[in-house]
């Protein structure tokens, strides 16, 4: 169903562009440290462990845990409206970094801490894809 | 290190306390609400704008060089200026520089305060109402949050709340319990924006906001402005009110980010808390009243932890034992807070705590033989605290 106002679009700055282009093929990318070999986000150029400017871009897994989420119930943008009440999550990725993202998929009272989630990509109408996070088992 | 925190204590006093208007003040910028605040510090000292050689703000967050333009309204050249960006925290971090200030010879008397309009700024339309915001969008992420629906305070305080919920038990039950003690408190308090009784079925029955929290787990908006007045103890001695010595201080700021580590459940406030009992050379049990920065109920709750009343994982029962409460082991907030007397970013907290220090309210007010009080700061994202331990002078 087409939002009479679009969602927002992320912006993309220099250093999350690798990001979002690989979110647009369906791939959930972050930056692996070449010397000490952790991955961090959100992007920054250098290593947030041990600040080497040595990095590559590589596809994780996708697959991790529900730190904490919230539920709103109140407005916030118009373009949410129709999605109230809808979950935000912390999602833990088994690769170390947090993301912010939405659960889908499964309606909100259902929803704990530390339930396993894989990643999903969707666009909601708003032109781009973004990821997001399902239920999944064990 | 210790050393040197120690030579700190007591060194400097609080000699002056003012604030604004509070709640609706329509048609008065935030700098004026701080004129009004500060003209109430300056007359509670009996001191004069040419008294005052130092000034510490934070002003709205989208005021560049914030003290500049408040001095400018006072008529002041500071010896010792600046403005400062820790969100909450940095209301009682302007108190613990001062106190640097003047011991390191850069000024006696310092003026510290903040003011804002965010019940005038989140009002002004029907949109505005909806963002809710306090900050222009400019400093909002363009990115990581807004395409997930993700905006505002309440969400990231509701982070915290949820996974202390989930890994020590907390209800909201024990949510419901500093609400209405804070909400008791300001029944009390003349000048409170929300005076009606909350019972735990208007708690309850009320609309969830961003669950956890609903409508009165989240502070007001609030337009007004607070200021205290900082100097020597030495000179305090020879003013009029009674002084309300500094006795200790202390700042963390977990930088890495609330998302971060335990960060949302195991708050700066523990290491800025150790700082400042470790200045102050006291234990939590000999302090008798706390000031906490409560813009959500949660944050009462975890910084009661944090700071050593009680276990971490026991603050649900702790507040439940209504030791929050006036007359309770531990009155806490009671002007009644960010949460029903007007959430000014943490400076109201500093003026209640020389209040109630100096033993100036009725007795249904007071805290009885209040000696010592714990005030806290909280904010930026999330992350930065700062500690302020007061003592009756």
């Amino acid at each position: 169903m087409a939002h009479l106002v679009p969602k927002p679009v992320p912006r993309a700055s220099a250093e999350s562009r690798p990001f979002w282009d690989g979110v647009q093929e369906r791939k959930l990318l972050l930056q692996h440290c070449r010397s000490c070999g952790n991955y961090w986000f959100p992007p920054s150029a250098l290593c947030r462990h041990c600040l080497s400017p040595q990095s590559d871009w590589r596809e994780v897994s996708g697959r991790g845990r529900i730190y904490s989420f919230v539920v709103y119930h109140r407005l916030y943008h118009p373009a949410f409206e129709q999605d109230l009440p809808y979950v935000v999550a912390i999602v833990a990725l088994q690769e170390g970094p947090r993301l912010l993202s939405n659960i889908a998929g499964t309606p909100w009272q259902e929803i704990r801490c530390d339930l396993p989630v894989r990643v999903a990509f969707g666009d909601d109408g708003r032109g781009m894809m973004v990821p997001q996070f399902s239920i999944c088992d064990e | 290190m210790i050393e040197s925190a120690r030579t700190l204590r007591n060194r400097c006093a609080i000699v002056g306390a003012g604030n604004s208007r509070l709640g609706q003040v329509p048609g008065v910028s935030s700098l004026d609400l701080f004129m009004e605040a500060a003209a109430h510090a300056l007359e509670d000292a009996g001191l004069r704008v040419r008294d005052i050689d130092g000034l510490i703000t934070r002003g709205p967050d989208d005021a560049y060089c914030h003290h500049q333009q408040i001095g400018e309204r006072l008529g002041l050249n500071a010896r010792f200026s600046t403005s400062l960006d820790n969100g909450g925290a940095s209301q009682i971090l302007a108190v613990a520089v001062a106190v640097m200030a003047i011991e390191a010879g850069l000024a006696t008397t310092v003026l510290c305060g903040y003011g804002r309009d965010a019940w005038s700024r989140t009002h002004t339309s029907a949109a505005a109402r909806v963002k809710n915001q306090t900050r222009p969008d400019s400093q909002h992420d363009q990115e990581f949050g807004p395409e997930f629906g993700y905006f505002g305070a309440v969400a990231a305080h509701a982070f915290g709340a949820r996974r202390h919920m989930h890994e020590f038990g907390t209800t909201r039950e024990d949510f419901a319990e500093i609400a209405m003690a804070f909400r008791e408190h300001a029944i009390r308090n003349p000048q409170a924006q929300s005076r009606k009784p909350l019972s735990p079925e208007d708690y309850f029955n009320a609309r969830l906001i961003v669950s956890p929290f609903g409508l009165y787990d989240c502070s007001l908006r609030s337009d007004g402005a607070g200021a205290v007045i900082v100097t020597s103890t030495e000179r305090a001695r020879g003013l009029r009110p009674r002084p309300v010595l500094i006795r200790g201080f202390g700042s963390h700021n977990n930088l890495t980010g609330w998302f971060a580590n335990d960060n949302m459940i195991r708050t700066a406030a523990f290491e800025s808390g150790q700082a400042a009992y470790r200045m102050a050379g006291i234990a939590p049990s000999e302090v008798d009243t706390v000031q906490l920065y409560d813009c959500f109920t949660y944050m009462v709750l975890v910084q009661l932890e944090d700071y050593g009343f009680c276990g971490k994982g026991e603050g649900g029962a702790f507040v439940r034992s209504g030791a929050l409460r006036l007359g309770g082991t531990l009155p806490a907030n009671t002007s009644g807070g960010q949460l029903a007397e007007a959430h000014v970013e943490g400076m109201l907290q500093i003026v209640e705590g020389v209040r109630q220090l100096r033993g100036c309210y009725a007795p249904e007010r007071q805290v009885s033989n209040a000696e010592i009080a714990l005030v806290s700061g909280h904010g930026g994202n999330q992350v930065c605290h700062s500690t302020l331990i007061l003592q009756a002078g």
